[in-house]
C-alpha cells in the first residue's frame, strides 16, 4: 500500500510539471519594447533599417525555453488585436525573427504604414501580459530617382 | 553612435587633457574573439569582413542602448564603458545572446564567439583609450570566461545580484596574472538551463523525486519485460544486428497492411521497426531497443541485411507522382517577390502526392533520424518543423530506401503546384470551395491541418499544393527572382539563413494559395503551420 502511494505521489509528480504548463508565459514587468529606429512620424526614402530594443529581457532563438527571453516579430500594417491564445501568425504582415535577429532591412510600398513589435515565446506565443512597443507611423516617399 | 560622439567630444570639451586626470567609476566590458588567429588562418577576409558585421549591427548599437560608450575596438575585441553596472551586464548578455542567434547556422569551427569580462572599477579616461587596473582586471576576467559566456568580478556582482534577473555561479577567487589581490569572479547565467545546474536544495529534493518516479516506471518495464516470453528478449539482447529484421516484423505487419501504399517498394532496406509511434517515445517497450541499436548501426545493418529477409516490413514510402520535365513561366506580378516572372525549364522528377504526414514522419523518429516524435492523427501533415528537421527527414529517406530524396525545389513545386496552368490558381482565377484548405477558402474542418488528401488533387494527381501546410523547398530565400536559375535547380548559395516556404498553410487566406506564392523563414526555426514535401529524382 505505503509503495503503491508513493509511487502515486511520485507518478503526480512527474506529471506536474505537464499539467502546470502554461502557454502564455509570463513577462518581467518593466520589460520594454521598443523601435530604435525609426521614429514615430518619421519619413523614410526607399529600403530602410528597422532596429528593435528591448529592456530588462533578452533576445533569444525561437525554441529556447529560457527564462524572460523571446524573440521579435514585426507587424507591418496591422490592425487585429494580438490575441494570446494563439501563435503569431506567420505571413507577410508578420515577419519573424526566430534567429534571434534584432534589426532588419524592410522595403515598403510607397505611403503610410504602421510598424509594431511583439515579442514571442519559444512557441511563438505572446508572453503573458502581451510585450509589445507602441504601434509606430511611417511614411515611406516616392523613390528619389523616379521614373 | 550618437552618444558615442558624445562622450568622446564631451571629454575634449570638458577638462583640458593635460591638466587633471580625468578619472572616473565605470563598468568596463572588455570583450575578445575565441579563438580569432584559427579563424583569421582559415579565411581572413571574410573573418573581418563577419567582425566588422558584428560590431557594426549588434555590439555597437547594443551599447549605444543600454547608455554605455564603446571606447576602442581592437582586431579581434572591444572595450566598453557604463555608468551603470546594471546595463553592462545586461547589454553583455544581450551580446552574447545574439551571437548564439547568429551563430546557430555556422558550422561550428567558423562562429564567431566573444568571451566576455566586466568589471567595475575606477578609470582614467582618454577620448580614445581607457587606463587604469580596473581595465586590466576586466581583461584578464575575460581571459579566463569561456567562450560566449559573461564572466563578472565581485564588485559588480555586489551592484547587480539583485537588480538582474538571472543566475550567477560563483567560480571563487581567481589569481589573475600581474594583479596582486585575487579577485571573486562570477559566471553570469542568463539562461534557465544554466540556472538549474547550480539549482538550490529545494529542486533537487524533487528532481531526486523524479527519479524515483522514473526507477518506478523503468523496474515496472522491467518486469514486463521479464513476463514476456524470454526467449526474445534474450535474442535481442545477444544479437542486436539481427534484431531490427527479425523482431519487428510480426508486430508491425497488420498495421501495414491497412496503411498500404500503392508504390511498390521492392529493394527496401527496412531498419525502422517503427513501434506505435505517437505513443511515448522514451517508454522502452519490447520494441525499443531493437529500434535504437538498428539507427546505432543503420547504415552497416541495413546494407547487409535486406537481402536475406523478404519478410521485411516495407515501411511506408511517401506516395511519390511522376512529373514530366517542361517549360514554364514562374512567378507572377501579384506581390513583388514573385517578380520578375521568367522562363523555366523543369527536368522529369517526382514528387509526394501529399505532404509528408506524421505517421511517415515517425517512422524517421522512431529510427532516431528525426529530431521530435510528432503527436497528431497519422494522417494530418507534419507540421512545427524547421527546414533543417525536413532536410533530416529527405535524408533519411534516401538512405533508408537507396533513392535520390530530397526537397523539391522551388521550381520544381511551382511547375508541379500549376500542373500545367497558368492561372492565378491552378482551378482558375476565382475562388472555389473544397479546392484549397485556407482561412477564406471555404468551410474549414474545426481541426487543423486537416488530414491529407482532403481537398481536390490539381491537373498532375496532387493535393494540397496550396493551402493546409506550407512546405519548405530547397532554396534560399531572397526576396526577388532577380537573377534566378532557368533550369530548374534550386537557387542555393548566398547568406543562407533563411530558406523558401510555399503553398500557404490553414491560417493564412487566399492569397497565399496561388501557386506563385512564396515566402522565407528561418532555417533553423519552427512554426506550427510548416510542413513539406519530398522530391524524387528519377
Amino acid at each position: 500500500m505505503q509503495i503503491i502511494r508513493c509511487a502515486a505521489l511520485a507518478m503526480a509528480l512527474a506529471l506536474l510539471p505537464g499539467v502546470a504548463y502554461p502557454q502564455g508565459k509570463t513577462a518581467p514587468k518593466d520589460t520594454k519594447l521598443y523601435f530604435i529606429t525609426p521614429r514615430d512620424g518619421q519619413k523614410v526614402r526607399g529600403a530602410f533599417w528597422v532596429r528593435f530594443g528591448l529592456r530588462n529581457m533578452g533576445v533569444t532563438h525561437a525554441g529556447d525555453e529560457y527564462q524572460n527571453a523571446g524573440h521579435h516579430h514585426l507587424l507591418v500594417d496591422v490592425n487585429d488585436p494580438i490575441d494570446p491564445k494563439e501563435p503569431i501568425p506567420q505571413d507577410k504582415s508578420h515577419l519573424h525573427f526566430g534567429a534571434g535577429q534584432t534589426e532588419t532591412q524592410l522595403e515598403l510600398p510607397p505611403g503610410t504604414h504602421t510598424l509594431q513589435l511583439v515579442l514571442g515565446d519559444a512557441k511563438h506565443y505572446p508572453f503573458e501580459p502581451p510585450v509589445v512597443s507602441d504601434k509606430i507611423t511611417i511614411r515611406v516617399r516616392q523613390p528619389a530617382s523616379a521614373r | 553612435m550618437g552618444e558615442i560622439r558624445n562622450f568622446r567630444s564631451g571629454n575634449h570639451d570638458e577638462p583640458p587633457p593635460h591638466g587633471s586626470m580625468p578619472r572616473r567609476l565605470a563598468a568596463i566590458i572588455v570583450g575578445d574573439i575565441a579563438s580569432y588567429s584559427r579563424l583569421m588562418q582559415a579565411d581572413e577576409e571574410g573573418t573581418h569582413v563577419r567582425v566588422k558585421r558584428i560590431e557594426r549591427d549588434l555590439i555597437q548599437p547594443s551599447i549605444v542602448e543600454h547608455h554605455g560608450a564603446l571606447v576602442k575596438t581592437t582586431g579581434d575585441g572591444f572595450i566598453a564603458i557604463f555608468d551603470s553596472p546594471v546595463e553592462a551586464v545586461r547589454c553583455s548578455i544581450v551580446i552574447q545572446q545574439n551571437l548564439v542567434g547568429r551563430n546557430a547556422s555556422l558550422p561550428k569551427d567558423s562562429r564567431i564567439e566573444y568571451r566576455i569580462g566586466v568589471n567595475l572599477g575606477d578609470v582614467i579616461v582618454e577620448p580614445d583609450d581607457i587606463y587604469g587596473d580596473g581595465v586590466n582586471i576586466a581583461t584578464r576576467i575575460e581571459g579566463i570566461a569561456e567562450p560566449g559566456q559573461v564572466y563578472i568580478s565581485g564588485a559588480i556582482y555586489e551592484q547587480i545580484k539583485h537588480k538582474v534577473v538571472c543566475g550567477y555561479e560563483s567560480l571563487g577567487d581567481r589569481k589573475v596574472k600581474n594583479i596582486t589581490d585575487p579577485v571573486r569572479v562570477y559566471r553570469v547565467l542568463p539562461d534557465a538551463d544554466a540556472v538549474g545546474r547550480t539549482r538550490g536544495r529545494r529542486e533537487n529534493t524533487l528532481i531526486f523525486l523524479l527519479g524515483v518516479t522514473l526507477l518506478v516506471i523503468a523496474s515496472g518495464v522491467l518486469w514486463y519485460l521479464l513476463a514476456q516470453p524470454s526467449g526474445r528478449v534474450k535474442e535481442q539482447a545477444a544479437a542486436p544486428t539481427v534484431a531490427p529484421v527479425a523482431s519487428p516484423s510480426p508486430q508491425p505487419a497488420p498495421r501495414e497492411a491497412a496503411t498500404q501504399t500503392p508504390q511498390p517498394s521492392p529493394s527496401l532496406a527496412a531498419p525502422s521497426p517503427s513501434p506505435a509511434p505517437a505513443a511515448s517515445a522514451s517508454a522502452s517497450s519490447a520494441p525499443a531497443p531493437s529500434a535504437s541499436a538498428s539507427s546505432a548501426s543503420a547504415p552497416s545493418a541495413s546494407t547487409s541485411s535486406p537481402a536475406p529477409s523478404p519478410s521485411a516490413t516495407p515501411f511506408r514510402e511517401p506516395e511519390m507522382i511522376a512529373i514530366r520535365g517542361g517549360s514554364f513561366a514562374m512567378g507572377s506580378n501579384d506581390d513583388p517577390t514573385e517578380r520578375p516572372v521568367h522562363q523555366v525549364t523543369v527536368k522529369p522528377f517526382s514528387i509526394g502526392k501529399y505532404p509528408v504526414t506524421v505517421r511517415e514522419w515517425n517512422e524517421c523518429a522512431a529510427a532516431k533520424a528525426c529530431g521530435f516524435t510528432a503527436i497528431g492523427k497519422d494522417d494530418a501533415p507534419i507540421s512545427n518543423v524547421s527546414w533543417t528537421d525536413a532536410q533530416q527527414y529527405a535524408a533519411w529517406l534516401a538512405r533508408t530506401t537507396k533513392k535520390s530524396y530530397r526537397l523539391p525545389s522551388e521550381a520544381e513545386w511551382e511547375y508541379a503546384a500549376r500542373g500545367g496552368t497558368q492561372t492565378k490558381y491552378w482551378w482558375g482565377d476565382k475562388l472555389q470551395p473544397g479546392m484549397a484548405g485556407c482561412k477564406d477558402c471555404g468551410d474549414l474542418a474545426v481541426e487543423q491541418p486537416a488530414k491529407v488528401g482532403s481537398f481536390k488533387p490539381n491537373p498532375f494527381g496532387l493535393h494540397d499544393m496550396g493551402g493546409g501546410v506550407d512546405q519548405w523547398v530547397e532554396d534560399c530565400w531572397r526576396r526577388t527572382y532577380q537573377g534566378a536559375p532557368g533550369d530548374g535547380s534550386a537557387w542555393s548559395g548566398g547568406d543562407c539563413s533563411s530558406h523558401v516556404l510555399r503553398s500557404g498553410s490553414w491560417k493564412n487566406d487566399s492569397r497565399y494559395v496561388r501557386p506563385s506564392n512564396r515566402d522565407g523563414y528561418d532555417t533553423n526555426v519552427r512554426y506550427p503551420t510548416h510542413g513539406f514535401r519530398v522530391a524524387l529524382s528519377p
